[in-house]
């Protein structure tokens, strides 16, 4: 007890004192235990309006980019085995220029099929034209003999004395003059017959160049060819694989390519908002994501149909009430980069009223 | 002469002891119960204080707090983003699912769906993992407390696996995050990881998170928000607030706590009072000697001051030190997670020591001065 006065009273003294201590305590504790409810900057950048619309009227909107000739999905006339993929993602096409083919040998078989059909034509009407000219030849032998044969017997008809010309001789050059007409006759006949065989094989000619044509034409459809000059965006098919042209429920597009020079945006403004929207203003577009990368589109077109909100979740039992408002703007060159097709997009557009809205009042 | 009074005071020890624990149990029981009171309805604002960056929070007309709420069409946020003088807006989504464990249990979860490409939403901090974690597929975030009863054989939630709405659901991180009233489990996840986890209706869209731009108050940009969306627009104040006075309305929890109060006072007059008045009719002889040689009333007044203030001093510092020392105690229990002493309390408690010591002391130094000096011969 040396280090206590001696005349500590711990009622009087030690008490007061504890309870100044814990009294100090306290106020240290609740000072510390005072919960943090102190506000805070977001780490990445939200999408935010800039320069005049940033206090100005505007309307907001999100928007997917897309390709300004749209997407096209490039299908099939043909249904096949690809054989041939000339393509690849990225690659920019002409117009014309051939993506890829389809098993052309069946198709080939056929042509070579044509092919001989045509010789065998050909073989036939040089086969026809022959024996047509035999027949010419042996009407021009039969008819020289029934002249030879009819001067005969007109000779003998001019004979007066009987007794000159056995009747005999006369009989054998009646039967002579009529047996060259009847084969005169009958080399007409033949004739006649080789011209029909001649058309005959003249229309299985046509016939089978005709069909030589269908061929042709069938091979070039078989190489499926770029419809626009433009970017492939996707391709979804590898040499080997069937394609069928009957559309096979919800497979994806062959090959799915697009002009993407510019690139444009589709914006969904909802049709509440739609009044107030000053058209052909440009709209400040920045991508999902990257806030502060914000550029201007200028506008193209405003689509006349106003459709349901496809929402982007995707899922098949999706419904919706909202319909919106499609705005196509286009995206300057120099944002080709920063933007990519199907990337979602969040847009700021001015609109034509001041602060006060014109909806929900 | 002072030092007299308080050695008048100390001297009957069971009198002085039996008055510091009266107020000292009153200021504990008015204190603690108070804590415990504000700390349990501010839980209804929990979850608009655990979004650190909103100024606003914008909701369909019919939406009352965080987790009473109807759902809004997609297009709402663009509404929200074409108002003048909102900074940027993003969506923000809470709605409740059920979640089944790797040990098959169900329980119920609030799902909170923060703007994908923001992660605005989330809380502050982060206790394990960082919010990267987020753009993994399937990843949720969970709530710590949340956490504590998932996995209440201290398993690591870090990786385990959840089943919400038929969909993989992968725990990759725990968040600092003060549990709501319902103590329910919190994931938090991207929004559009949300609309998979929450059973489907049309509308999904359960709030816009706004922020003013600089030079406009909130109070006015909320404002303009319901004038030009038609839709509710409530800053944060008073949408916390929301959340505590919809608990105030829709539980007995205020009239329960108010009666303990109430308890506390009447226990602390009680005690108090009647050791106080027990202890000036002992010490009645002594006040009259010392009106005997010459002493003022005044003065007595200051000595029975001094006295009512030395009482208060201990029993006050005594009861404040038990109350933090019983929240300090039970805040490593998930239960009281959050739980702070509002500076407040003290103050209201202080205030009614004051009035139980100024009523008591005043009842009794009636008789005092009433006392004559001939008091001390009888």
């Amino acid at each position: 007890m040396a280090l206590l006065p001696e005349n500590l009273s711990f009622s009087r003294k030690v008490l007061p004192i504890i309870a100044i201590g814990a009294l100090v305590l306290a106020v240290i504790f609740i000072a510390m235990g005072l919960p943090d409810r102190e506000q805070s900057e977001p780490e990445k950048e939200p999408p935010r309006a800039i320069g005049e619309l940033a206090n100005g009227a505007r309307v907001a909107g999100s928007g997917i980019v897309e390709p300004s000739s749209e997407l096209i999905e490039v299908g099939t006339a043909l249904s096949g085995l690809v054989t041939d993929l000339m393509v690849q993602p990225g690659q920019f096409v002409e117009k014309g220029q051939p993506l890829f083919t389809v098993d052309t040998r069946a198709i080939r078989a056929r042509a070579a099929e044509t092919q001989a059909a045509i010789t065998e034509a050909r073989a036939a009407l040089g086969e026809a034209r022959a024996s047509m000219n035999e027949a010419e030849a042996a009407i021009a032998e039969a008819r020289t003999a029934e002249q030879t044969a009819a001067r005969q017997l007109a000779l003998y008809r001019g004979v007066d004395d009987p007794a000159a010309v056995s009747r005999s001789e006369v009989i054998r050059a009646e039967g002579e003059a009529a047996s060259a007409r009847d084969r005169r006759r009958l080399a007409e006949t033949r004739l006649q017959q080789a011209r029909a065989r001649v058309d005959q094989a003249n229309a299985r000619i046509q016939s089978a160049q005709s069909q030589a044509g269908t061929t042709r034409t069938e091979l070039s459809r078989a190489t499926v060819r770029a419809p626009i000059a433009g970017e492939i965006l996707a391709v979804n098919i590898r040499p080997g694989e069937f394609l069928s042209n009957q559309g096979g429920g919800n497979s994806a597009p062959f090959i799915t390519m697009g002009e993407t020079r510019p690139l444009h945006i589709r914006v969904d403004i909802d049709e509440e908002q739609a009044g107030r929207l000053a058209m052909g203003q440009p709209a400040t577009v920045s991508p999902r994501g990257a806030a502060d990368n914000q550029v201007k589109a200028s506008f193209v077109r405003a689509e006349p149909q106003v459709v349901p909100k496809r929402q982007l979740t995707n899922t098949a039992s999706e419904r919706v009430d909202v319909r919106v408002l499609q705005i196509i703007y286009a995206l300057p060159a120099e944002a080709r980069d920063a933007f990519r097709v199907g990337q979602q997009v969040d847009a700021f557009i001015p609109a034509t009223d001041g602060a006060q809205g014109s909806s929900g009042e | 002469m002072l030092w007299i009074a308080i050695r008048m005071l100390t001297g009957d020890k069971q009198k002085f002891y039996g008055l510091v624990f009266g107020i000292a149990f009153s200021t504990l029981l008015i204190t603690q119960q108070l804590t415990i009171f504000i700390n349990l309805i501010e839980r209804g604002a929990s979850a608009v204080y655990s979004e650190p960056t909103a100024d606003v929070w914008v909701m369909d007309p019919v939406s009352r707090t965080p987790d009473v709420n109807f759902p809004m069409p997609a297009t709402a946020l663009d509404k929200v983003r074409g108002v003048p003088g909102v900074e940027w807006a993003v969506p923000h989504l809470r709605a409740g699912a059920s979640v089944r464990t790797s040990d098959g249990d169900l329980e119920g979860v609030s799902i909170v769906g923060v703007d994908d490409a923001t992660l605005i939403g989330l809380p502050k901090r982060l206790i394990e993992g960082d919010i990267s974690v987020l753009s993994q597929p399937d990843s949720v975030i969970i709530d710590d407390v949340g956490a504590g009863k998932l996995f209440e054989n201290g398993a690591d939630p870090i990786g385990a696996r959840l089943e919400l709405n038929d969909q993989r659901a992968v725990i990759r991180g725990i968040a600092d995050a003060i549990p709501t009233f319902t103590s329910q489990v919190t994931l938090y996840t991207k929004y559009s990881q949300a609309l998979n986890y929450v059973p489907g209706t049309r509308n999904r869209m359960t709030f816009v998170i706004a922020n003013a731009a600089d030079g406009i108050t909130h109070e006015e940009l909320a404002s303009r928000i319901e004038e030009q969306t038609g839709l509710r627009a409530r800053t944060r104040e008073e949408f916390a607030q929301d959340g505590i006075d919809f608990i105030i309305e829709n539980t007995g929890i205020p009239l329960n706590f108010g009666i303990t109060v109430a308890l506390g006072f009447i226990v602390g007059v009680a005690i108090v009072g009647l050791t106080f008045s027990l202890f000036i009719r002992d010490n009645i002889k002594q006040f009259g000697a010392l009106k005997a040689i010459g002493v003022t009333n005044a003065k007595i007044r200051k000595m029975v001051t001094v006295q009512a203030g030395l009482v208060g001093l201990i029993g006050y510092g005594l009861g404040i030190l038990a109350t933090v020392a019983f929240i300090w105690g039970f805040s490593g229990n998930p239960d009281f997670k959050g739980f702070y002493i509002p500076w407040q309390i003290p103050l209201i408690s202080c205030a009614a020591v004051f009035v139980i010591l100024g009523l008591t002391g005043w009842l009794s130094l009636r008789t005092v001065l009433k006392t004559e000096p001939a008091a001390v011969f009888r």
